[in-house]
């Protein structure tokens, strides 16, 4: 099966891979993308936040056979060590994370947000932030999101 | 004696150094060159420091980062003592040795009240039980994260090892230029003269191995350039971008992926396994079943190419299961026998007393006006959001381990039993933790995981529990009920409070599974299950304050803020309703008990202050305030409240806070916010419920913690002290579950005694 990651084919071997097989593992484990984490397995907390077709998903539930030939963004390919995304650069004025690890999803699902919105209010962000942190770095989060909204409005 | 470090300088290279007199002599921890080896050039100058050849400073890293931010304070220490960036300091793990061990985590672990503990007004018995513990700490040089400690136990020992780096740096740069000490300068780990001789440490690291450091002098406060001030935390960048490592994100060459499945019956264990369905799997490579390590359930685990192909490969596992011998657990049950082990206790003066002043009993019989109430706390899971996880290679009679762990050397010993080597057969890489709360200082994973990686030919093997085997196989922080009693005089003040609590002790068991060595036949009174009910400052004249140690049978363990998790609701809801009972403002009401406690009135009137106490509110919104001491450091918390759809929301928290002297302010606001939620996510929806041995709740959507959308505004005030650091990490925790709970009667007029809140 080929799949379309961060902008490059990467084929996956078919045995190894089959198409019940969720878009996460496939990622982590077969594929060494292990910026998206996992939590739960069922959808509930946003660890495993990916793009695809740039609407946020959760890969824990998403078989490859949903995925296939459709442009999939992991965390990895959000910005560049030199060049962070907004959201990035955000996270680091507003200091956001504490342990971490549920940072990628929440990045991945602030993104999706932040595209089609380019000015969310508290509303939308509530509305669309639902995945979990048990550090309670949430009210960071909220405002590094209305930060960075605010850089790529003003041409960042 | 002044509590101030004095360092005296000695002949030679022996200076002495007197810290205080509660903890053993800094100079005793800074160690030696021989634990920290060197590689490429690198310099070491003592057991905590080396200096790379291009001038870094390379610090041995003792403690683990779980998002608490003690990477990057303790860092700071030394980047300040060393006049190098917070960002030329590199971390480089700690060994197993005693060195690294962790002091003051234990030496807080003794039953003191706070008034006779005071930082510099310890009572004698006090000194001489903390110079007991810390120096069998010492001896057993236990690395532990956890506790609040670490700032507290690294705060004399970094500094001191930094400086005294420093100081040979410097004197190797004198003797080579011929050029007095006073009149080098330090820039940036850059050495120099005005004169213009210029280095930097590396250039010097190797004389300075060799020069006895002199006078080492600590900087005075006023010194300070780092410490005290929001420097950015050095792992924000990585853990914005994906490349953080965590323990699931550990990738080996040949690595396999092993699921389990526990006994659904906490304690049980598995009879006949019938594999055949699983192994026709694709993917699916072998069976092992485990046994108990470290006190974990029997379990049966499957190795597969992937996460996925194992837990499809457990799926297929057909199990005959078996109940514990001793036969299974209700929380229902166990609540009402956590009950009427209060009661009865609290009627005969049973249990363990660990605070008693005056004759509470009879002032209680002598008082105008008595009011009794119980109060209950439900059993908790951590539910930190990385799976429990271990990945271990054993090979060629080695072992590896990597895992996220607050107790490396525990899970050192626990591997070597799995694999049946000795401890120094057996390497642990500490990875980052995907939060910890306490469920990283057990180490069940680790056996587990060596266990199968016994059976994988030398190919290295990551366990990764699926969820619903945490929430189903935690380490729970122990259900507790409480029986609160005070006699009130005629105006409704309290002449009198009696206390009297049932729950499980925690240490004990840990220890039973983790280090059984250290555990006795008989529990020691254990502080964890009675601490936040017995050591309350209010200026109650007759108190008496009992814990029952209960054996529920249920596996407890440590959770964020532990024992004060629970009975800071307790008595600070308790001291409210007396508030009530006197017709008086609650602020106003627990300032008059803190007369002789000017920390607690201080923070208590900032958080008021700060809160608006006492201004009008929009409709149907009410106030609710708690304070409370824990780990050192006292925490006031006022939450702004209201109902939406009949159910609690919290809009606003208002946190003050003493924690001794600030090291980064950025991060103990980082800590109170996280600490508010964690305890609120508890507060509103915690609850763990056990039936016929198997935990009802499984996964979030049926063990809900908060989300963004329910998060209140957090506001964190911090007190300007001189004092030593104390805890940052747990002490938010334990006021908002009060808080939030008489802001609830403020609105409703209800009093809610049991946890979670449910209106």
């Amino acid at each position: 099966m080929d799949l379309s990651i961060n902008g490059k084919t990467l084929t996956l071997d078919d045995a190894a891979a089959p198409p019940d097989m969720p878009l996460l593992w496939a990622l982590r484990d077969l594929l060494d993308l292990t910026g998206t984490k996992f939590g739960c397995g069922v959808a509930a907390c946003g660890a495993c936040t990916v793009h695809v077709d740039g609407q946020a998903v959760r890969s824990c539930v998403t078989p490859l056979s949903a995925v296939a030939g459709k442009p999939i963004r992991t965390i990895e390919s959000l910005g560049a060590p030199d060049r962070p995304h907004a959201l990035q650069a955000a996270w680091v004025q507003h200091q956001v994370p504490q342990c971490g690890y549920c940072q990628s999803g929440m990045l991945m699902a602030a993104a999706a947000l932040i595209a089609k919105n380019p000015k969310p209010s508290d509303a939308d962000i509530d509305a669309t932030m639902t995945n979990l942190c048990r550090c309670g770095t949430y009210p960071r989060i909220r405002e590094a999101i209305k930060t960075a909204a605010a850089a790529l409005r003003a041409g960042a | 004696m002044k509590r101030r470090t004095l360092i005296v300088a000695g002949a030679g290279a022996a200076a002495a150094l007197v810290v205080g007199w509660g903890v053993l002599p800094a100079r005793s921890r800074q160690g030696t060159t021989a634990t920290l080896p060197v590689a490429g050039g690198e310099v070491g100058l003592n057991g905590w420091i080396k200096i790379a050849p291009d001038g870094r400073v390379m610090l041995a890293m003792n403690r683990s980062e779980m998002g608490q931010g003690v990477h990057t304070a303790l860092a700071m220490l030394v980047a300040e003592e060393l006049d190098v960036p917070l960002a030329s300091v590199q971390l480089v793990q700690a060994g197993p040795e005693s060195l690294y061990g962790n002091v003051a985590g234990f030496v807080a672990s003794l039953p003191f009240h706070p008034s006779d503990a005071e930082p510099g007004h310890e009572t004698r018995i006090v000194k001489a039980g903390q110079w007991f513990v810390s120096k069998l700490a010492r001896e057993l040089g236990i690395n532990m994260t956890g506790g609040s400690s670490t700032m507290v136990d690294a705060w004399d020992v970094l500094r001191l090892a930094a400086a005294t780096a420093r100081a040979q740096l410097l004197g190797a740069a004198s003797l080579h230029w011929k050029l007095p000490v006073a009149e080098l300068v330090v820039t940036d780990g850059v050495v120099s003269h005005p004169s213009g001789p210029k280095a930097h440490y590396g250039e010097l690291a190797k004389e300075a191995a060799a020069a006895p450091p002199g006078d080492v002098l600590l900087k005075d406060r006023k010194q300070w350039a780092l410490i005290g001030t929001p420097a950015p935390r050095t792992d924000v960048a990585a853990k914005s971008n994906g490349t953080a490592t965590f323990g699931i994100d550990v990738r080996l060459p040949g690595q396999v992926y092993a699921v389990l499945r526990h006994c659904p019956m906490l304690g049980g264990s598995s009879g006949a396994v019938n594999a055949d369905a699983a192994m026709k799997l694709p993917g699916v490579e072998r069976v092992v079943r485990l046994g108990s390590y470290a006190g974990s359930t029997a379990a049966v685990a499957v190795v597969g190419t992937s996460h996925w192909h194992a837990k499809r490969g457990a799926q297929a596992l057909q199990i005959d299961w078996r109940a514990p011998p001793a036969g299974t657990v209700n929380s229902a049950d166990v609540m009402r026998a956590l009950e009427a082990s209060a009661r009865a206790a609290a009627q005969s003066g049973g249990g363990f007393t660990f605070y008693s002043r005056g004759d509470a009993a009879a002032a209680t019989q002598g008082a105008a006006r008595r009011v009794e109430q119980v109060y209950r706390a439900p059993y908790l899971a951590h539910a930190a959001m990385e799976p429990i996880n271990c990945t271990a290679r054993v090979a060629e009679g080695r072992v590896e381990v990597w895992v996220p762990t607050q107790v490396p050397g525990m899970a050192r010993a626990v591997a070597a039993q799995a694999a049946g080597v000795a401890e120094s057969a057996v390497t642990v890489h500490v990875t980052y933790l995907g939060g910890g709360f306490g469920r990283r200082l057990d180490v069940d994973v680790v056996g587990q995981a060596v266990r199968i990686a016994v059976e994988t030919g030398g190919r290295p093997v990551q366990l990764v529990w699926p969820r619903e085997e945490d929430i189903t196989h935690d380490f729970y922080r122990p259900a507790g009920v409480a029986v609160l009693q005070a006699g009130l005089d005629a105006q409704g003040l309290p002449v009198s409070i009696a206390f009297t609590s049932a729950g499980d002790a925690i240490t004990p068991r840990w220890l039973a599974r983790s280090m059984s060595v250290l555990a006795g036949p008989i529990d020691m009174p254990d502080k964890t299950t009675a601490e936040g009910l017995f050591d309350l400052p209010y200026g109650v004249a007759n108190q008496r304050m009992t814990h029952v140690a209960t054996h529920s049978g249920v596996p407890v363990g440590f959770w964020r803020s532990v024992g004060h998790s629970h009975n800071a609701f307790f008595s600070e809801a308790f001291i409210d309703e007396l508030a009530a009972e006197a017709k008086q403002d609650p602020v106003a009401f627990r300032l008059a008990l803190l007369k002789d406690a000017p920390r607690h009135a201080a923070v208590l009137k900032l958080a008021a202050d700060k809160a608006g106490w006492g201004t009008p509110l929009a409709a149907g919104r009410a106030r609710g305030v708690a304070l409370h001491e824990s780990f050192g450091s006292i925490v006031a918390q006022v939450a702004e409240v209201s109902l939406v759809n009949g159910k609690p929301r919290v809009h606003r928290v208002v946190c003050a806070a003493d924690v001794g002297t600030v090291v980064n302010p950025g991060i103990v606001a980082q800590q109170m916010e996280g600490a508010v939620l964690f305890g609120l996510s508890a507060a509103l929806y915690g609850r763990i419920d056990i039936e016929a041995g198997r935990v009802k709740q499984s996964n979030f959507p049926d063990y809900p913690v908060i989300g963004l959308a329910e998060s209140p505004r957090i506001e964190t005030y911090l007190i300007a002290s001189a004092s030593p650091p104390t805890g940052v990490g747990e002490p938010g925790t334990p006021p908002i579950a009060p808080a939030v709970a008489n802001a609830l009667f403020g609105l409703t007029g209800r009093r809610l005694r049991e946890l979670p809140l449910v209106v």
